[in-house]
């Protein structure tokens, strides 16, 4: 009976903490700091999230009184489904754009294809520079999120080297995903080079906050674009929900794994 | 072939992963889920924005049965789709020139900032991390961070660096 009504109002502060992180949040705004490359953009996103750490009672004791493990347990479903009429409100933009979308069918197609550059950037720095071991393997052939750490977990378990490579960099880009999202697309905007709707449909990566992150720094940089921008982000998004588990079981996985047994041949060992 | 123990098998469940477990979405329960994260989206946009909830709303209900039928297909379609792709389809789907309503759609949506809406998913996902998480960040060191930050910079610039080129190709 307690327990019940412990868990009903451990829901309840929850809620209501989180809408006073949001309120806080969106009325310190969207903040600009102009660095010598280009602006940092700071996103209400940020201050959010950044809240919501400040607060967890995993952090903050006093919060435990309240928070119950339950509560906590509630805020990661909730995740998801607050995260939905983000995901709908993205899906609007496209519709209107529909036949620029189409226009660039090729290029956002094949930036799916793209996504592969974290083999060809994060690879050699894991083996070669920091020297790791099979951790690489989990660490460096996708950006890890969700599904991708499903696929580590299916085939290696998630105890296995490749599975501490995968969750550390699925739990350190959980920590600053949507910092590093936020800051690094207005400063490549900035350098002149790339058209800005690459820039944009390459913000789909897969994951809400690092696409919600991407997207609101870019059109905090270019707010006339803001139409083209997020269509393309949500449509580049949507074709990763689609693609990205294949393109990491079929490809990214086995070419990592390839590589990985290239540059280290003395530790080759028989497919597991 | 699995070589899975109980270690991982905490792990996962702690991490809330497996998406098959979308197969079995309780509809009904995340409909007053997502009621409350819609009420709370309202307000966000309401301060972010100075739009009233009221103008918001016509715009959020839409959103909102987006979402529950979004849902429904993740569950009883016979194949795989995660919910959040659904949600997109049938989002475009509405707001596509010629489709009957389109236009009225894409009117009462444009009273919802975007960012907005993604301000209190974020608030729960600072809330949601769990001591392991923090602990697995911790446990896996300085070298993890830097191959983290390679990897969001990679998967970000090799996509950008492929659609440029073809983005000039087709010009």
């Amino acid at each position: 009976m307690t327990g019940k009504t412990g868990a009903a109002s451990g829901a309840l502060y929850l809620h209501i903490l989180v809408l006073a992180i949001v309120i806080v949040s969106e009325l310190i705004g969207i903040q600009r700091l102009p660095i010598g490359i280009g602006t940092v953009i700071f996103l209400p996103i940020l201050y959010a999230f950044a809240l919501g750490i400040v607060f967890n009672p995993a952090i903050f004791k006093a919060t435990g009184k309240f928070l119950s493990r339950d509560a906590v347990k509630l805020s990661g479903a909730m995740i998801t489904v607050a995260i939905m009429p983000f995901i709908a409100k993205f899906g609007t933009t496209v519709g209107p754009q529909i036949s620029k979308i189409i226009e660039a069918g090729p290029a956002l197609v094949l930036q799916e294809l793209g996504n592969l550059g974290t083999i060809i950037v994060a690879f050699p720095v894991a083996v070669f520079l920091l020297k790791m071991g099979r951790e690489a393997v989990g660490a460096t052939y996708s950006i890890d999120r969700e599904p991708n750490l499903a696929l580590i977990a299916d085939k290696y378990g998630l105890n296995s080297p490749e599975g501490a490579g995968a969750m550390g960099v699925y739990a350190t880009g959980t920590l600053i995903g949507t910092f590093v999202f936020a800051i690094m697309p207005p400063i490549i905007h900035g350098l002149g080079v790339f058209d800005v709707r690459a820039l944009a449909m390459s913000c789909g990566v897969g994951s809400g906050s690092m696409l919600a992150a991407c997207t609101g720094g870019l059109v905090a940089a270019v707010p006339d674009q803001k139409d083209i921008i997020l269509a393309l982000a949500a449509a580049s998004n949507i074709l990763t929900y689609a693609t990205g588990l294949y393109v990491g079981m079929f490809v990214a996985l086995p070419l990592t794994e390839w590589l990985y047994n290239k540059a280290r041949p003395s530790e080759r060992r028989t497919a597991a | 072939m699995s070589n899975q123990t109980n270690t991982s098998a905490n792990y996962a469940e702690d991490l809330a992963l497996s998406p098959e477990d979308e197969r079995k979405i309780d509809v009904v329960g995340h409909a007053g889920l997502l009621l409350i994260a819609c009420a709370i989206g309202l307000v966000a946009n309401w301060v972010g924005t100075g739009t009233s909830p009221l103008t918001a709303l016509p715009g959020m209900a839409t959103l909102y049965i987006a979402c529950i039928v979004g849902l429904a297909l993740a569950r009883f379609v016979p194949f795989y789709l995660p919910g959040v792709a659904w949600v997109s389809l049938i989002a475009i789907l509405i707001t596509i020139p010629g489709v009957p309503g389109a236009a009225w759609v894409s009117e009462k949506v444009e009273h919802l900032n975007f960012l907005a809406l993604a301000t209190p998913a974020l608030a729960y996902g600072g809330l949601a991390l769990t001591a392991n998480e923090f602990a697995i960040a911790r446990r896996s060191g300085w070298k993890i961070v830097i191959v983290a930050i390679c990897v969001m910079v990679g998967t970000y610039m090799g996509s950008v660096v492929v659609a440029d080129l073809f983005l000039r190709l087709g010009q």
